[in-house]
C-alpha cells in the first residue's frame, strides 16, 4: 500500500493516482478567483466514476469507486446504501488494519478515491450472492450533495483496476 | 550460523533493514518539496516496476506453529512443510479487500504450474482473528476465495501472534470498539520458503499481483531466486 505511491509516481501512471496518493487542499485555488462569478464553484459538483465490486467471498464484500469534486466547495461522503445489504459501512484502512469512519472528506476540486489496499465501502451480511458480471446498484449519501445512484459491476475477486 | 547470538543478531539487522526500506518508501510517497529528494527516491527508481519479490540476504526460520487446521486436526507448520516449497500468510476472513485479493492471486498463479508443481506447493494461510475465524469457517472460506487445497490455520491468538513475530509480521490481537465491530488486522507480507533449506527467503507486499505470483512460483518451487 505504501509501495504503491512512490511506484505509480516513478513509472509516471495518471496524475489521477498522483493525486490521490498526496492531493491536498492546494488545488482548490485553482477556481477559487471566478466563485463570485460562477454559483456552483460555491457549491460541491459530485461524479462517481470507476466503481466496482470485487466477487464477494463469503457474506461480505467491498466496493470501491472514485468520486470527483469539480465544484469549488468541500463535501463528504456520509453513507451508503443499497437492496443488497441492510450493514453497509464505510472503512480506512491504514497499517493493515481497517476501521469504520464516520465519512470520507471529497475536497474541493479534488477526488475522494476508494481504491484497493485502502478506503473502501463495506457491505456486510449479504441478502444475495452477486455473480461476476452482474450489477450491484447503491445509492451515495453526502453531506451537502444531493445522493447519487451508481451501478458497481462484479469483477474477478483479485480485480484492480491499478495493476492494469 | 555458528552460535545463536549471530544468527539472530543477523536477523535483527535484516528485519531492522527492511523496516528502514519500508520507513523510506512510505516517506518518499507524499514527500513532495523538500530536501529528501537525495537518497530514497533514486532507490525506488532503481528498482524495476515488475519486480514484486523481496529476496532475502538472512533468510527467516521457519516459526514453531502447531495449530489446527481445516478440518479440525493437529497441523504442525515445520513438520508438514519441511522440504516443501511453501507460502504463508496471514490474514482474517472478515476481511473483504487485501485478504481475500492476495489468496485469489496465488490460488491463479498455482494453477499456471503443472499438476506436479501444483502438488509440491504448499499454500498456508493463518488466521489473524482465530476467534471468529473456526476450522469451518476457515476452510469454506479459503475454497471459495482460493483454493480447497490451501491449508487455514486457527488456534490460540497468542500461538499465531509468537509465529508472525518469528516472520518479522506484527499482528495485534482483534479489537472490539466501542460501537461492536472488531478491528482485525492482516500480515503485510507472503513469505516464501525454499524446499532446499526450508529458509523463509523471499517477501511479497500485498501489491504483488497474480501475474507476479505466476512468474515467480516457477522458481520458488525449485528453491531458486526469482
Amino acid at each position: 500500500m505504501n509501495r504503491r505511491a512512490p511506484l505509480a509516481l516513478a513509472a509516471g501512471l495518471t496524475a489521477a493516482l498522483a493525486l490521490a496518493g498526496c492531493s491536498s487542499a492546494s488545488s482548490a485555488s485553482s477556481s477559487s478567483s471566478d466563485s463570485s462569478a460562477n454559483p456552483s464553484a460555491n457549491a460541491p459538483q459530485l461524479k462517481v466514476s470507476g466503481g466496482y465490486m470485487p466477487r464477494p467471498v463469503g457474506d461480505l464484500a467491498a466496493g470501491f469507486l472514485v468520486v470527483t469534486n469539480s465544484g469549488g466547495a468541500a463535501d463528504k461522503l456520509t453513507s451508503v446504501t443499497s437492496d443488497i445489504s441492510d450493514d453497509i459501512t464505510i472503512h480506512s484502512t491504514e497499517n493493515q488494519k481497517m476501521r469504520k469512519v464516520k465519512s470520507f472528506d471529497i475536497p474541493a476540486d479534488g477526488e475522494l478515491n476508494l481504491a484497493r489496499g485502502g478506503n473502501h465501502i463495506m457491505f456486510m451480511g449479504l441478502k444475495q450472492q452477486p455473480e461476476q458480471g452482474q450489477k450491484v446498484g447503491i445509492e451515495l449519501h453526502f453531506e451537502k450533495a444531493d445522493p447519487i445512484k451508481v451501478e458497481l459491476p462484479v469483477k474477478e475477486i483479485n480485480y484492480n483496476p491499478a495493476q492494469r | 550460523m555458528r552460535t545463536k547470538t549471530v544468527t539472530s543478531r543477523k536477523k535483527t539487522v535484516a528485519s531492522a533493514a527492511a523496516l528502514v526500506a519500508a520507513l523510506a518508501l512510505t516517506l518518499t510517497a507524499c514527500g513532495g518539496g523538500s530536501d529528501d529528494s537525495t537518497k530514497p527516491i533514486a532507490d525506488v527508481s532503481a528498482q524495476p516496476k515488475t519486480q514484486a519479490a523481496t529476496v532475502l540476504d538472512t533468510p527467516f526460520k521457519k516459526p514453531n506453529l502447531v495449530l489446527k487446521d481445516t478440518k479440525g486436526e493437529s497441523y504442525d507448520f515445520r513438520e508438514a512443510t519441511k522440504g516443501k516449497p511453501t507460502l504463508i500468510y496471514f490474514g482474517y476472513t472478515n476481511c473483504p479487500d487485501v485478504c481475500p485479493t492476495t489468496i485469489s492471486n496465488i490460488a491463479i498463479a498455482r494453477k499456471s504450474l503443472p499438476k506436479a508443481d501444483q502438488d509440491k506447493l504448499q499454500v498456508v494461510f493463518v488466521t489473524t482473528d482465530p476467534e471468529r475465524d473456526t476450522s469451518a469457517e476457515l476452510g469454506k472460506w479459503l475454497a471459495s476465495a482460493g483454493d480447497p487445497s490451501f491449508v487455514g490455520l486457527t488456534g490460540d491468538f497468542p500461538t499465531i501472534q509468537a509465529g508472525a513475530r518469528q516472520l518479522g509480521i506484527g499482528i495485534d490481537a482483534p479489537k472490539k470498539e466501542k460501537d461492536g465491530t472488531v478491528v482485525s488486522m492482516h500480515g503485510a507480507q507472503v513469505i516464501a520458503f525454499s524446499p532446499k533449506t526450508d529458509g523463509g527467503y523471499v517477501l511479497y507486499g500485498e501489491d504483488a499481483s497474480s501475474d507476479d505470483y505466476a512468474k515467480d512460483l516457477p522458481k520458488l518451487i525449485k528453491g531458486e531466486t526469482p
